[in-house]
């Protein structure tokens, strides 16, 4: 399978970028999302999805954490 | 006995010469000096108050002062001798460096062989990455790249090479890296070879990469470290930067590198 061109790169990137905005502007409510998902899983290859989808996670830990926003679970306290 | 025999004439025949020889040498002058000082002083000061023979406080000062000089200078040369050849070897030491140093044996995307001599006499931006990077090698490759252009506008630099080492061998061949490379910029060399090839270009340049677990569609990402590496003309690995360094900062750094650059090579 070839890696995608950098055309196909920029149209995941931009779907991508649609769908977090979905997201922000939802408070991170996936339902009121599925059509820009749609797209955005129509326009990136699926291991990139999930990439894209850890990386949201990741970005938004690491902005709540400097922030200095992030409280650590009751678990993880104990520990 | 018999054996010493030919020993002692040979001393003998040294002190022969020694009177002969030892004018001419560098320090015989100064011998020459001393002599003249201590004969011409001790007389006068023998006679005149019948003190303790030997030169006066003036001949002393300046006897001294010489011997203090000469120490001096000797010093100065010894430190200075010490300097080069500390110099000398550190200059021998990146010569062996230059040419040892993050040697890879590879293929670039025309299907040359390719290694670090082929690269001598340019500055180099190299980049470890995969041509299925989802974000991060594309972003750091466009921001090599946008280095290469703002120095390419400065006549006065000399040209950078852009490479970019691939960390994916299974699947970025030859063709991979030629249609991958070609987007970014016309310069831009991609660098491929087999495993074991990688393996050792990357270990050079303390790259980590670990191939991440494959999906129902083979695909996987490559987890790797992330750096540009400049190399300067002679081959030796100069500055690199990371993913926080602007594409501006880089450009700053290389100027800077290029107007301290002294070859070592001979």
């Amino acid at each position: 399978m070839a890696a995608p061109s950098m055309k196909e790169r920029l149209a995941c990137w931009e779907a991508r970028d649609e769908y977090w905005k979905c997201l922000d502007e939802n408070a991170d409510d996936a339902s009121r999302c599925k059509k820009i998902r749609s797209s955005f899983e129509a326009s990136c290859p699926q291991l990139w999805i999930k990439y894209f989808d850890k990386r949201r996670d990741y970005l938004k830990f690491k902005e709540q954490f400097e922030a200095g926003q992030f409280q650590p679970s009751k678990t993880t306290a104990k520990s | 006995m018999l054996r010493l025999a030919p020993g002692a004439k040979a001393w003998q025949r040294l002190y022969l010469l020694k009177p002969s020889v030892l004018p001419r040498a560098l320090g015989g002058q100064a011998l020459h000096l001393w002599s003249r000082l201590l004969s011409e002083q001790g007389p006068a000061e023998t006679g005149g108050q019948g003190q303790p023979r030997g030169p006066g406080l003036p001949t002393r000062l300046l006897i001294t002062a010489l011997l203090g000089a000469g120490l001096g200078g000797a010093w100065l040369a010894m430190r200075a001798e010490k300097e080069q050849w500390r110099q000398q070897r550190r200059t021998e030491a990146l010569r062996q460096a230059a040419v040892g140093q993050g040697d890879f044996s590879l293929l670039d995307h025309h299907g040359r062989a390719r290694g670090k001599a082929d690269f001598q006499g340019q500055w180099v931006l190299m980049y470890f990455g995969f041509t299925h990077c989802p974000d991060i090698c594309p972003d750091e490759l466009e921001k090599l790249v946008q280095v290469v252009q703002q120095l390419d506008t400065e006549p006065s630099l000399p040209p950078v090479q852009p490479v970019f080492i691939t960390v994916d061998p299974e699947r970025d061949d030859v063709t991979a890296m030629a249609r991958y490379v070609r987007d970014f910029h016309p310069r831009l060399l991609g660098l491929t070879g087999s495993p074991e090839q990688v393996a050792q270009a990357s270990r050079s340049y303390r790259v980590y990469y670990q191939v991440g677990p494959k999906d129902e569609d083979q695909d996987y990402i490559v987890d790797h470290s992330i750096a540009i590496y400049l190399l300067n003309p002679d081959g030796l690995f100069t500055d690199y930067y990371g993913r926080s360094s602007s594409a501006e900062q880089i450009s700053d750094s290389v100027r800077q590198h290029m107007a301290a650059f002294h070859s070592v090579l001979p």
